[in-house]
């Protein structure tokens, strides 16, 4: 898919060394920096808290930086910095529409993004052999050598699914920017074009497609534990045993129950940054079902998840006259 | 056996105590007959109601799922309904998103004094659920 | 050594279905997006190319399973008296394992040592794992992540295995190596097979040296001492884990996790109790009914899992480290924790930090 007519501009290089620079100066004003490191291959990049002047030198930024790193933020009592792509940026205003962080303790670099790799994906074309070296090549293709030989990829074959339709490149809200804003040409129709289409199927084709999806499921909660706005996880009633809300045992039914917890605790908050498809470890599409409500969050409230600090979720207020909601036909 | 004279349906109503339950209670006393699918949860408002009573009466055996409450902007707790409403209107949308047919979750407003209505309420919605038949079988749940 | 037999590629299809006639056989199955071990319905979708996405351990240590069910019932005429009956649930069903890794055979003898040899047994455990027979396909080449040898293991390692099986000169050369593993080589599709063993041993001595180069940057891991100063650390702990999400995935997809819950589960007059897996890593594994909670933070539970596979099950079972280096924590950790960089800081700092 050639997508260069949907952002403005194509990826540029990003100035590792402007973004060090950044860091640098605003630990003096904090006590830890959030940003990105490598990890343990060249394809893997990990968080990394900077406490220290020596760490910086360790940042990086690149398309394997696919973390929200915002998750941290909730139960962190410190005054933190924190590096954010345009998806992060509105988990950010998300926090502060529902009040979790203090925008005082608070500074925020951000990088406008053209797209992060699905690193399982190119996992899952080398055989998950080990990886040994990675490089960029004009930044629009990726060498890999791994134990079995090299292998070339188009970045934008290999581009994260929620990247494809991205409407927000840009962080929304920041105090320092690195790098030239991008504007993305995706229109919400487009953006939201699986979930129109997945709609179309019959209710039975639905119903199995979900069966087999979530016959997979291991109930980990993976995907409940790295989404960033799931932050009763330690109480979550999926697990409680008092109340006790759903069973223990591994079927579907149980199964289909905390898909739909996670979905409708967030309703109206979910901001689509997909980590939760990218934790899950079986593969399952777990976005679809929030997408889906987002969706009709818009439809019935014209409400979009973080974008404006000044909203209010739709699920936590109400107006006495709904526009959007037929009231007398029922 | 229930006025079909088919086999009876696992219909859960959840009723709001001051409005719906009372509009129940009014048809009852007027002796109005109705079918006998429906079993009834009484909350204090139909704002007690959370979207996930809904999904796990449908997914841990129900046919049919009604949800009745004060009409908007007559809540006895001012506005614990106008929240209801909005959190029922996303679920009736999603539901047909996962396969569920959403005409097997309803929603409505009764008063106390409506009990006719409440007959016709209660009729209607058991008459739909039986034409659109049991979503689990005999000894089998529909999502196993 | 037991005795050994050699199976043609495109005879697999028909040994398969003559081996699921003996008992439920459960293969690595691709499942758009994963790898899981699923009932034998056809090699088309069978998948013996890299390690499966969730360990064999789930076949035969079920993550949810019913002990027995309970009754509350009346007792003829005495109203007061309730009786309660109780209906066992043991399960007798065979199971067979083809296409699993040493990595996850290994995995079954760390949970044996806890599960049976012990004077408590866990019968429901025990019942199912005398009734399995596991065959291992030896590995062809590490995997990204994995780390077998440091941890005394191998691409060929047979411990746990009852029969292992290599692929090479366009079939698959299978080996008993327990009595239990001959079950795989009681089939009229299988050619001779001493004329391979040359080949296989070859083969076991390249994998092997590709496997140990790929460990070199880890080095040989041993168990950590008791004493180890930085383990009480709290600073160590707190600059490698301040990303840890604690979203469990490590524990669920380890093949020598065996930590559970057990639960009441009634309605009324009937229940069930149950015993579903349990994870270190989340904040309920350690809550009290009181409300305390010992563990609170994800740096003590982290301590705590890298504690109990490098220091805590070697201490009690002399010496054997209760991980098998299959890298499934190391891959699908969604924020990339090593454990053997851990592992290994800790271990380097034993030279200069014993109390």
């Amino acid at each position: 898919m050639n997508w260069d007519h949907y952002m403005e501009k194509r990826r540029k290089p990003l100035s590792e060394k402007g973004l060090r620079e950044k860091i640098s100066q605003i630990l003096k004003e904090v006590d830890v920096v959030i940003s990105w490191k490598m990890g343990f291959d060249p394809i893997h990049a990990t968080p990394h808290f900077i406490r220290d002047e020596k760490e910086i030198e360790e940042s990086v930024f690149n398309v394997f930086c696919v973390h929200n790193l915002t998750t941290y933020l909730p139960f962190m009592k410190e005054k933190v910095g924190i590096v954010v792509k345009g998806c992060d940026s509105r988990t950010l205003v998300q926090f502060i529409q529902e009040g979790l962080i203090t925008r005082e303790n608070l500074k925020i670099i951000g990088i406008p993004c053209s797209g992060v790799v699905d690193v399982k994906k190119i996992m899952e074309e080398i055989g998950e052999s080990p990886v040994l070296q990675a490089e960029i090549l004009d930044n629009s293709s990726l060498k890999i050598r791994t134990l079995d030989g090299e292998k070339f990829f188009q970045i934008d074959s290999v581009l994260a699914q929620k990247c494809k339709t991205c409407r927000y490149p840009t962080p929304l809200i920041y105090d320092h920017l690195i790098g030239e804003p991008i504007k993305s040409q995706i229109g919400w129709d487009k953006a939201y074009e699986d979930v129109t289409e997945f709609d179309k199927k019959t209710l039975e084709e639905k119903l199995s497609f979900w069966k087999k999806e979530f016959e997979k499921c291991i109930r980990c909660y993976a995907c409940r534990n790295a989404c960033p706005l799931c932050v009763c996880q330690d109480r979550c009633i999926a697990e409680s045993r008092d109340p006790h809300f759903v069973s223990q045992k591994l079927e579907l039914p149980e199964k289909f129950m905390f898909h739909f917890i996670h979905a409708i605790h967030l309703a109206g908050r979910c901001v689509e940054c997909g980590e939760c498809e990218r934790a899950c470890p079986m593969g399952i599409p777990v976005k679809m079902m929030k997408k889906k409500i987002n969706y009709e969050m818009k439809q019935l409230f014209d409400y979009e998840t973080g974008i404006n600090v000044d909203d209010k979720p739709p699920m936590y207020t109400f107006k006495v006259e709904e526009e959007k909601i037929k009231e007398h036909e029922l | 056996m229930s006025q079909e004279n088919k086999r009876e349906l696992k219909i859960i109503g959840f009723l709001c105590n001051w409005c719906s339950y009372g509009g129940a209670d009014t048809a009852g006393v007027s002796r109005f007959k109705q079918p006998t699918d429906l079993r009834i949860v009484r909350v204090p408002c139909s704002g007690r109601v959370d979207p996930l009573f809904v999904v796990k009466a449908l997914i841990g055996g129900a046919d049919g799922v009604l949800v009745s409450g004060c009409h908007p902007r007559d809540c006895h707790y001012s506005d614990g309904n106008f929240y209801a409403r909005r959190r029922l209107e996303m679920l009736k949308r999603l539901l047909p998103f996962l396969g569920i047919d959403p005409r097997r979750f309803r929603y409505t407003w009764v008063s106390a004094s409506e009990g006719q209505r409440w007959q016709r309420v209660v009729t209607e919605f058991t008459k739909l659920i039986h034409e659109l038949g049991p979503l689990h079988g005999e000894k089998e749940k529909a999502f196993e | 050594m037991g005795r050994n037999g050699f199976l043609r590629k495109d005879r697999l299809e028909a040994y398969l279905n003559n081996l699921s006639k003996k008992g439920g056989l459960y293969v690595p199955k691709e499942e758009k997006g994963a790898i899981v071990f699923r009932k034998y319905s056809g090699v088309s979708e069978l998948s013996l190319k890299k390690p499966a996405t969730t360990p064999a351990k789930s076949i035969i240590y079920l993550q949810s399973e019913t002990f027995f069910r309970f009754m509350f019932e009346k007792e003829g005429n005495g109203l007061d008296k309730v009786n309660v009956r109780i209906q066992e649930n043991m399960d007798q069903e065979i199971r067979i394992i083809f296409g699993a890794r040493p990595c996850d055979a290994k995995g079954f003898s760390v949970i044996d040592r806890v599960f049976i040899d012990t004077d408590t047994q866990d019968v429901y455990y025990k019942k199912r794992r005398e009734n399995s027979y596991i065959a291992t396909k030896s590995c062809d080449s590490p995997s990204s992540g994995c780390f077998c040898i440091s941890v005394g293991g191998g691409p060929f390692d047979e411990e746990g295995s009852d029969a292992q099986f290599t692929e090479i000169n366009g079939g698959y050369l299978i080996e008993a190596i327990t009595e239990k593993g001959n079950i795989f080589l009681e089939s009229e599709l299988l050619e001779p097979g001493e004329t391979y063993l040359e080949e296989k041993r070859k083969r076991k001595e390249e994998v092997e040296r590709l496997v140990k180069e790929y460990c070199e940057r880890v080095g040989k891991i041993e168990p950590l001492s008791p004493k180890l100063r930085l383990f009480s650390d709290e600073d160590f702990w707190k600059k490698h884990l301040s990303k840890c999400l604690s979203c469990g995935v490590c524990t669920y997809l380890c093949p020598t996790c065996y930590c559970f819950n057990i639960t009441d589960e009634k309605t009324f007059y009937e229940g069930e109790r149950i015993r579903s897996w349990d994870s270190c890593m989340f904040f309920h594994f350690t809550l009290e009914a009181s409300g305390h909670n010992p563990r609170p933070d994800k740096f003590k539970r982290f301590r705590n899992r890298v504690g109990h596979k490098f220091m805590f099950y070697p201490e009690r079972y002399s010496g054997q480290i209760a991980c098998c280096g299959c890298g499934r924590c190391v891959r699908f950790c969604p924020v990339s924790v090593d454990i053997r960089e851990i592992v290994l800081e800790l271990m380097k700092s034993e030279e200069g930090g014993r109390e």
